[in-house]
């Protein structure tokens, strides 16, 4: 009976036993068999890290092959927030105080309370560096990194970022890189070059534009890491090798740009010293010049000022730079007037009137009109009825050739009151639809953000304006008024300076509308330490072929009578160009006209564009446009801008763009010679006064 | 109990009868102890070859194999029923030990005052309390009556709650965990009654229901204890050292990554891999394969044990066997199930397989006394 129990008694431990072993083999087999995957995934979470590395971006070159942006590795040195914050305080000022003097002292001013103020500032993610001092020496480098553990928390980083050789010439066109955020990252999840946080990525300009292009193919690579983080090695068959991006060939020439700049540059400075017919200067806040092949649409210059620095935009824009890159009383520098700026092209439009009443047949290239000073609207009894020149004096009896030329406005006040006497006969809107044909009142489609579309007033658009905001457009009614303002291009009329450009393009090379770019081709480099212009160190990806938008009918009759009197501009006495041509003297005709636009309460916009060569049996290669703002007429202000550059480049004297290396040692050589143009040729000099017959 | 007749054996020589019990010795408790001890040797080396020290665990085991060696042997060629002269000193001393560590003399080592720090050796008079409780509670139960009356039981449970008490003072709640089901398993075979059975473990539930209610545990303590039970509701730190040990058995798959090849046990992502949570180790390198064998060594080991205590010759043989069965059920169940996740975190470590040299003295020791009980069946 005893024994039996103990027995039994046992009998029950074995079935316990044998229980607990059968529930670990379940449970193993059930972790290590059946569940495998799960876990799989975990483990490699757990140990496996992978490292982004960002592939160097593709180059930015001119249509010549110099290389306008490219890369250059910035040494920064910055304060790792996470291990900052495990600091003590006392630990911390010591930090800030020592930090700030060993920099100061070696040629790196910082101060105290500005690394205090950049570690509380929430530009800078919990995780980020901190930038303390960008672009230091070397030897700041190796001064702390002797001195580390005097320096808890503190990096120094090697970044690379975007190098801008020719420093801020053509800043607006091609824009600045910039942190990837959060939508970017969003619209790109899916690409063939992915994208982390902290990535770069385009933000405005060809950089933008091209961003696919331009990005480096990002690489990465798989290490293996402990409990603690530390690093263990790297899983290699896990590697991808960054890969550069491709190089970008812009169709700016950007010798003729740099030149545009400071011609541009020049002329707006002087301006702002100049005093105005009525008393007080001219504020001159902006100012663009566009220049473009229009055989192709090539854009080959295109100048915002005021501009700024891009290589102050490459580890970040700052609040305080944005404000000041977005101030209105310094002219807006971010904006690129070229083409964002919309003004009215005052008598410039004459050639899409002109074209208008030639090509509808309600004039033709012999019909006279006596220009008495002023028109009077027949039969009139409105506001205003009585329309007078802007120079108020009469040009006598002129055909459409010598309305150009002289720019007679009362012509054109007669073409556009008896067009809207005559909808009949000519429609609602012939020089609208004249002007439209040439692109105006739409974006051009030009390969870079951010294009504004103009305006061309329609009746039907006023009506539409009204009904949708009564206050700022009082009425809906269009009057004659209207139709005779808008001939001039006043009114409200609206045209960016490219669309300007590429309008007179059209009509230059007789009548073929091109889409305006500036991408010229792409390549892919097959070695980063070549010359990346030599053909032996790249294979072409894709060449940008010219892009035909409309054609405009032009009947060769109106081509010639409208070219003659453009070419009069320039080349006649009585042209409103004659006088700048005269001190910028061009190799080959140029045709061209002013424009100066009135701005209730402002200065006038001075507007002048232009083409050449103008020969008999030459093809234009040059349109050259530029509107500046609360300046004057276009005949003192703009025409010598674009004038001097048609001087430069007819006579093959474009002087090469300096690099800030070349600049710098020029100005150690000689420190005498600012002007970029060399010694001789500065502008200066004539004074263009209200006797340059007519306004414009 | 056994028909088979009594083995012939020649008259007069003492030497002779020393033999005659070596040659009932249990060769295959002993080889699958052997075993277990060479996977346990492989497997620190493993968990351990990555530190600072590659062999700085494997030295000092390797050392402790000897003395562990040289316990067995002893353990085994003691008659055990000569130690019942002995055990009331041994109990006594090992009393004074689990007192002293209490004291300054004792060091603390994660939260728990259980070590005598000599030289560059620690002890732990824990582990060796198991085997001595073992002896003392297999010594009085085998000569109560049976079923044990009130009184009978009380001694008893004075025996087993003595050490216990002390080593809850520590306070080690793995090893008082050992204790009880020792104390479960011989009280079971030692002819309690049913009922007080029943009245018993009602009365461990609520006393661990009070434990975990008391100050007397860490919080740590507690919370590793019930996190096991609500993994959700847990810190992520409570429940990471189950999960990273789970993501590491299971990526081990079938064959496992191959010896010294666990990812998670390179980069030390499982705490105490060489000590707690040794099983990961060996279930990510040698996968299921390797598990499973481990697991059914021990099953071999338990399996024998369970045999000598079927085959003993007396009740003292029957009870010590039931203790180290107990024990090392217990043990391996609580180690290995812990690192799968079906068991609380608990420090208890896996007998042979993990690091510590006072719990393989005392293994050894439990493992010579199954072996001489085993050996004696017919002396």
């Amino acid at each position: 009976m005893e024994a039996d129990s103990t027995h039994l008694r046992l009998s029950v431990l074995a079935v316990v036993c044998v229980s607990l072993v059968a529930a670990l083999l379940a449970r193993l087999w059930f972790l290590q068999i059946l569940d495998t995957q799960e876990y799989e995934v975990a483990s490699e979470e757990n140990r496996l890290r992978v490292i982004h590395e960002e592939g160097p971006r593709g180059r930015i070159l001119d249509r010549n092959g110099k290389v306008i942006v490219e890369n250059r590795s910035s040494i920064v040195v910055g304060i790792d927030k996470s291990a900052h914050e495990e600091l003590d305080e006392s630990t911390r000022n010591e930090l800030y105080e020592n930090l700030a003097s060993d920099l100061t002292e070696l040629g790196e001013p910082v101060k105290e309370e500005e690394i205090e103020q950049a570690l509380v500032d929430d530009q800078h993610g919990p995780l980020e560096l901190v930038p303390v001092a960008e672009d230091v020496d070397e030897e700041v480098e190796l001064f702390l990194a002797e001195r580390a553990d005097e320096y808890p928390s503190v990096v120094v980083e090697r970044r690379t970022v975007r190098n801008y050789p020719y420093g801020d010439v053509a800043a607006h066109l091609l824009g600045y890189v910039g942190e990837v955020n959060e939508d970017e990252l969003r619209a790109r999840q899916d690409g063939d070059k992915p994208y982390l946080l902290g990535d770069e990525i385009g933000k405005a300009g060809v950089e933008a534009t091209y961003e696919d292009e331009l990005r480096g193919v990002p690489g990465s690579r798989t290490i293996e890491v402990s409990a603690t983080e530390e690093y263990l090695g790297e899983v290699m068959e896990e590697r991808v090798e960054p890969a550069p991006g491709a190089d970008v060939w812009l169709t700016i020439d950007i010798d003729i740009q740099y030149f545009a700049e400071r011609a541009l540059d020049e002329m707006m400075e002087e301006r702002r010293e100049a005093i105005q017919a009525v008393g007080g200067t001219f504020p001159v806040p902006q100012g663009s010049v566009v220049i473009i092949d229009p055989r192709n649409g090539d854009v080959m210059a295109m100048a915002s000022s005021p501009d700024y620095d891009p290589a102050s935009l490459v580890s970040g824009i700052s609040s305080d730079l944005w404000e000041q890159l977005n101030d209105e009383a310094a002219g807006q520098p971010f904006v690129n007037w070229a083409i964002q700026g919309m003004w009215a092209p005052g008598s410039t439009f004459k050639l899409f009137t002109a074209h208008a009443a030639l090509e509808s047949g309600f004039i033709t290239t012999e019909t006279p009109y006596n220009d008495i000073g002023y028109y009077e609207v027949p039969g009139c009894s409105g506001e205003q009825c009585k329309f007078t020149n802007a120079n108020e004096a009469p040009a006598g009896t002129v055909d459409t050739e010598q309305s150009l030329t002289v720019s007679s406005d009362s012509f054109y006040y007669w073409i556009g009151d008896n067009f809207w006497r005559q909808t009949d006969l000519y429609g609602e809107t012939p020089i609208q639809d004249s002007a439209e044909l040439f692109g105006l009142g739409q974006p051009t489609g030009i390969d870079i953000p951010g294009e504004a579309a103009g305006r061309i007033p329609t009746p039907e658009r006023r009506e539409q304006a009204h009904q949708e905001n009564p206050d700022a457009f009082p009425t809906d009614e269009w009057y004659s008024g209207d139709n005779i303002i808008t001939a001039i291009g006043q009114g409200d009329v609206l045209v960016t300076p490219l669309q300007l450009a590429n309008a007179y393009a059209t009509f230059a090379n007789g009548g073929t509308r091109y889409q305006p770019r500036v991408l010229s081709k792409i390549t892919q480099p097959l070695t980063l330490a070549g010359d990346p212009a030599d053909p032996e160190n790249y294979e072409v990806v894709s060449e940008a072929a010219p892009v035909e938008v409309a054609e405009v009918p032009i009947s060769d009759d109106v081509y010639d009578e409208i070219l003659a009197g453009l070419q009069g501009v320039t080349t006649s006495s009585l042209g409103t160009a004659y006088a700048a041509a005269q001190d910028f003297p061009p190799a080959w005709p140029v045709a061209g006209k002013t424009g100066t636009a009135e701005v209730a309460g402002k200065a006038d916009t001075s507007v002048f564009v232009g083409f050449g060569p103008s020969l008999p049996l030459a093809e234009p290669q040059y349109v050259i446009a530029s509107i500046i703002p609360e300046s004057g007429f276009g005949a003192e202000v703009s025409a010598p801008v674009v004038m001097r550059i048609f001087e430069a480049i007819s006579n093959g004297q474009v002087p090469a763009a300096r690099t800030l290396e070349s600049q710098a040692t020029l100005t150690e050589e000689d420190s005498d010679s600012e002007s970029p143009y060399g010694s001789s040729d500065t502008i200066s000099g004539p004074v263009y006064g209200n006797d340059y017959g007519g306004t414009d | 109990m056994s028909i088979l007749p009594p083995p012939t054996r020649p008259k007069g020589s003492v030497r002779w009868d020393h033999a005659a019990a070596w040659r009932h010795i249990d060769a295959v408790l002993l080889a699958a102890v052997a075993a277990l001890v060479g996977f346990g040797s492989l497997m620190i080396y493993s968990a351990t070859r990555h530190n600072d020290d590659p062999t700085f665990f494997i030295r000092r085991h390797a050392l402790f194999l000897v003395l562990g060696a040289v316990v067995m042997v002893v353990c085994a060629v003691i008659d055990y029923r000569k130690l019942r002269d002995w055990i009331p000193m041994v109990y006594g001393g090992i009393t004074i030990l689990l007192l002293a560590v209490l004291t300054p003399l004792g060091t603390e080592v994660n939260g728990t005052q259980g070590w005598f720090q000599i030289g560059s050796i620690q002890l732990q008079p824990s582990e060796l309390a198991k085997v001595i409780v073992i002896i003392a509670l297999a010594t009085y139960l085998s000569h109560a009556e049976q079923p044990l009356d009130l009184r009978q039981l009380a001694a008893a449970l004075l025996i087993l709650g003595v050490p216990m008490g002390l080593i809850m003072l520590q306070p080690d709640i793995g090893t008082v965990l050992v204790f009880s089901v020792i104390g479960l398993g011989m009280l079971l075979i030692g002819g309690v009654r049913l009922r007080h059975l029943v009245i018993l473990i009602l009365i461990g539930v609520t006393g661990v229901a009070v434990l975990l209610h008391s100050d007397v545990l860490e919080d740590y303590q507690v919370a590793r204890l019930t996190s096991f039970i609500n993994p959700e509701e847990a810190e992520s730190g409570q429940v990471y050292n189950i999960e990273q040990s789970q993501i590491a058995i299971s990526t081990g798959g079938v064959g496992g990554h191959g010896f010294g090849e666990g990812p998670q046990t390179r980069g030390g992502f499982v705490p105490e891999q060489q000590t707690d949570f040794i099983f990961t180790v060996v279930g990510e390198e040698l996968g299921f394969v390797g598990g499973a064998t481990l697991i059914l060594l021990f099953a071999v080991v338990i399996w024998r044990t369970w045999r000598a205590a079927q085959l003993a010759r007396d009740r003292v043989g029957v009870l010590i066997c039931v203790g180290v069965l107990s024990m090392f059920v217990f043990q391996m169940f609580q180690s290995i199930g812990m690192s799968m996740g079906i068991m609380p975190v608990t420090g208890i470590p896996l007998p042979f397989i993990s690091y510590g040299g006072s719990a393989l003295l005392a293994n050894c020791a439990a493992m010579g006394l199954v072996l001489n009980v085993h050996m004696r069946r017919f002396s």
